[in-house]
């Protein structure tokens, strides 16, 4: 096999592929990227087993063939070259040879033949616009558990309704939930599918790599596999097994008191009255009295810090202990410059969700309190 | 100057035992299991002693020594109880009491001259009130320090009173082996033996400067310990003053190795279940559970894990304790021993549950109530279901569950 390309193509595909190369070298042909080379173009697959992902670089092609060299290497090798045009050769037995102006370099590959057979993609089920799907994982992903053992929890669940989308990720203890209309429906389809937390970081880096946000991810599902197409680049992650938990059970049904605060003003004083929370649990209060929302925090001995936001509201004073960390997360997720604070008591569920106007999609975050 | 008494039960289980059956007054009688049994011995009357059977020998070995020695399973819950009698007539000479453990208490008496007269005639006060109440024999070590009060007793046993007066601390300990001070075990004695120090009298000779060197922070503490003073980890705190447990734990020897899953899962259960119950008794909440094996050869191996939320259900505790021991027993492999324990305490629950908000309230005020029946009948009373086969019988254990004098800090 042997072709030629352009190192700036090379680089921009080899680093799509990086956050899905094994890194651990229990299966060595995992650390290898595979390169086929034929008619105009070189495809480059790297998988772990669990993601999947297939690249297309144009390619002057001598002569088609196949080859696996290890991916860090090659990129880190690559990525050092001038901006110019990378030939490669890899010969029988495995290496391959680099030449790029007056750089040459070989590097030592495996067979092909030991590299694992990727899924096909079955027929798309739908179409979603890279930035929408990029804006709903960005909504939800921080939500995702970080507990191995709740496995049926490490993702987000994906559910086309209609022509709607819901993304919902939990780790128990809160809950991000958001409903978007999808404009590239083209007609009802139903289906739902638990989606692997680094299949949608993976996601998320190939939305940034796309300039064009309403370009359209097709979307597919086999049995075991889900698939996302955008051009010619293919994702493929393995599916989550297990259940999802019944989330609309603990999703409140009314709230008491309705609050709207300035997001911006709301997270900067978290962010400075949590300086003064315990490391470990991050713990503040959140009370919420005459027409004043106080946010408090204090390290017995060491410090207390209090901050108070002036809002709208009427009702019986409310004080609520949360984890500063979960109510910034999505302080800092969400765009709207206004938030809606809902709160009944101590022990119940909070919720906030972007309020004011212009806001055509649902979105809902759900937090357990903590008690202090 | 601190007048501290260390009062220590004679023979305690064997002695409450014979209040029982009258008929094993004078006998070799043994106590902590059958003679064929794993395990230790927990007491031993002191007709068995005279025969070398002491407490922590195995079970097999002391059935060799004495082999006509009647030996018994034990009552925990009777020695609970006399525990709280004896904890009982402690209070009545002082406020400031302290149980070691079971069968052992430091009593602080200083400043009770006017009330009861010399130490000697407290002692003897105390004596006489300890047989009328409980029909049990103590002896009482007294000094200026808990450990030398400690030592005291020992030498005083049974059924007697040592009083070392003020200066003279060093002077009674001298001639004492070195193993005879509180804290220095085997380990240490062979390391003092290497160095020819056998007596405590030799250790205090020593400088400081150099038992620091050789032994760190332990070598000062042993130097203060040798002239009579208390210092080091628990002696240098006062009587009765608080201290909040680091840890729980609950430990299983099988009386043969098994390598049953269902055995071994039940039994961890059972154990979880009792550090819960210690847990919720001081009103703490965990975030690391550790699970403790041992195998057939005696290889043991610690494990923790630490959990998103803390907590002191029994379920939540359970199952991230079975979870360590699924990935780290080898399967099939015969367990000689099974420990399950928590660490990490925080005062408050912290993080609620969203997924499992009204599950874990309902285990909450379930537990609550199982453990208000647990105090009134006894630990046996309640336990979960999959726990049940399990169950052991309690072994005699000197830090039980509800130790009296080692009551939970009162909840603010």
């Amino acid at each position: 096999m042997e072709f030629s390309v352009n190192k700036t193509d090379l680089v921009r595909e080899l680093n799509l592929s990086q956050g899905v190369v094994e890194r651990k070298t229990t299966i060595p042909i995992l650390s290898n990227i595979l390169i086929e080379a034929s008619g105009e173009s070189v495809t480059l697959t790297a998988t772990d087993l669990e993601l999947g992902i297939r690249c297309l670089a144009p390619a002057k092609v001598k002569s088609a063939g196949a080859g696996t060299i290890p991916a860090k290497r090659l990129l880190d090798y690559v990525r050092l070259l001038p901006e110019s045009e990378v030939q490669i050769k890899i010969g029988d037995n495995h290496w391959a040879s680099l030449v790029c102006g007056r750089s040459k370099t070989r590097i030592a590959g495996m067979s092909r033949e030991s590299f694992p057979e990727l899924p096909q993609m079955p027929e798309a089920m739908a179409k979603i616009p890279m930035g929408l799907l990029a804006s709903m994982i960005a909504k939800t992903i921080f939500s995702i558990s970080a507990e191995e053992s709740r496995f049926t929890l490490n993702g987000a669940l994906l559910q086309l309704k209609g022509t709607t989308l819901v993304m919902v990720a939990t780790d128990g203890h809160r809950l991000a939930l958001v409903e978007m209309e999808n404009p590239l429906a083209a007609g009802e389809v139903n289906a739902k599918a638990l989606l692997p937390r680094k299949a949608m970081n993976e996601l998320l880096k190939l939305a940034a790599e796309t300039p064009d946000k309403e370009a359209g991810v097709e979307f597919a599902a086999d049995e075991n596999h889900l698939f996302f197409r955008l051009g010619s680049r293919l994702l493929i992650s393995r599916k989550l097994t297990g259940n999802f938990p019944d989330f609309e059970r603990v999703l409140p049904k009314a709230h008491s008191h309705i609050v709207e605060i300035s997001r911006e003003e709301l997270r900067a004083a978290i962010e400075r009255v949590a300086q003064f929370s315990d490391e470990r649990s991050r713990a503040i209060k959140v009370r919420f009295a005459e027409n004043e929302a106080v946010v408090h925090s204090s390290i017995s001995d060491s410090g207390e810090s209090e901050e108070n936001l002036p809002v709208l509201y009427e009702g019986p004073t409310v004080e609520i202990g949360f984890n500063a960390q979960y109510l910034l997360d999505f302080l800092r997720a969400v765009a709207e410059p206004t938030v809606a604070f809902h709160f009944k008591d101590a022990q119940s569920a909070g919720e906030m969700r972007p309020a004011g106007e212009g806001v055509n999609y649902n979105y809902r975050y759900v937090v357990m309190p903590m008690r202090i | 100057m601190p007048t501290i008494f260390h009062v220590d039960m004679d023979a305690f289980f064997v002695s409450v035992e014979e209040l029982f059956d009258p008929s094993l007054k004078g006998k070799a009688v043994v106590v902590g299991g059958r003679a064929t049994e794993r395990g230790v011995v927990s007491a031993a009357s002191y007709e068995a002693r005279k025969f070398g059977v002491h407490s922590a020998l195995p079970l097999r070995t002391a059935a060799l020594r004495c082999p006509h020695a009647i030996f018994l399973d034990g009552h925990p819950e009777r020695y609970r109880e006399y525990s709280h009698k004896v904890h009982a007539v402690l209070q009545e000479f002082s406020p400031k009491v302290e149980m070691a453990s079971v069968d052992e208490a430091y009593l602080d008496l200083s400043g009770t001259a006017r009330l009861f007269g010399s130490p000697l005639s407290a002692a003897h006060a105390l004596h006489a009130r300890m047989k009328a109440v409980t029909g049990l024999n103590c002896s009482v070590g007294i000094s200026s320090s808990k450990l030398v009060s400690k030592v005291c007793s020992d030498q005083a046993k049974p059924n007697g009173v040592l009083w070392i007066q003020p200066g003279l601390e060093a002077e009674f300990l001298a001639p004492l082996e070195v193993r005879k001070l509180p804290g220095v075990g085997k380990v240490m004695e062979q390391r003092l033996r290497e160095i020819g120090i056998k007596r405590v009298g030799d250790l205090a000779g020593l400088e400081e400067d150099f038992l620091r060197r050789r032994f760190g922070v332990w070598g000062l503490a042993l130097a203060g310990k040798a002239r009579g003073m208390d210092a080091g980890s628990w002696f240098d705190g006062e009587i009765g003053a608080h201290e909040d447990p680091k840890s729980i734990s609950h430990e299983h020897t099988f009386d043969q190795d098994t390598a049953d899953v269902s055995v071994l899962e039940t039994t961890l259960t059972r154990l979880t279940e009792k550090v819960a119950r210690r847990l919720r008794e001081h009103g703490f909440h965990a975030r690391t559970v550790h699970l403790k094996l041992r195998y057939s050869d005696f290889t043991t191996f610690t494990r923790a894990h630490t959990l998103d939320h803390a907590s002191q259900l029994d379920h939540e505790l359970i199952i991230a304790i079975r979870e360590l021991f699924q990935h780290n027993w080898r399967r099939g492999a015969p367990i000689r021993l099974l420990g399950a324990g928590v660490t990490g305490f925080e005062e408050s629950e912290g993080q609620l549950d969203l997924l499992n908000a009204e599950r874990n309230e309902r285990a909450h005020k379930a537990l609550a109530a199982v453990d208000k029946i647990r105090d009134r009948f006894g630990e046996k009373m309640v336990s979960l279901a999959s726990g049940l086969k399990g169950d052991t019988r309690e072994k005699v254990h000197e830090n039980p569950v509800g130790l009296p004098g080692k009551e939970p800090k009162p909840k603010t």
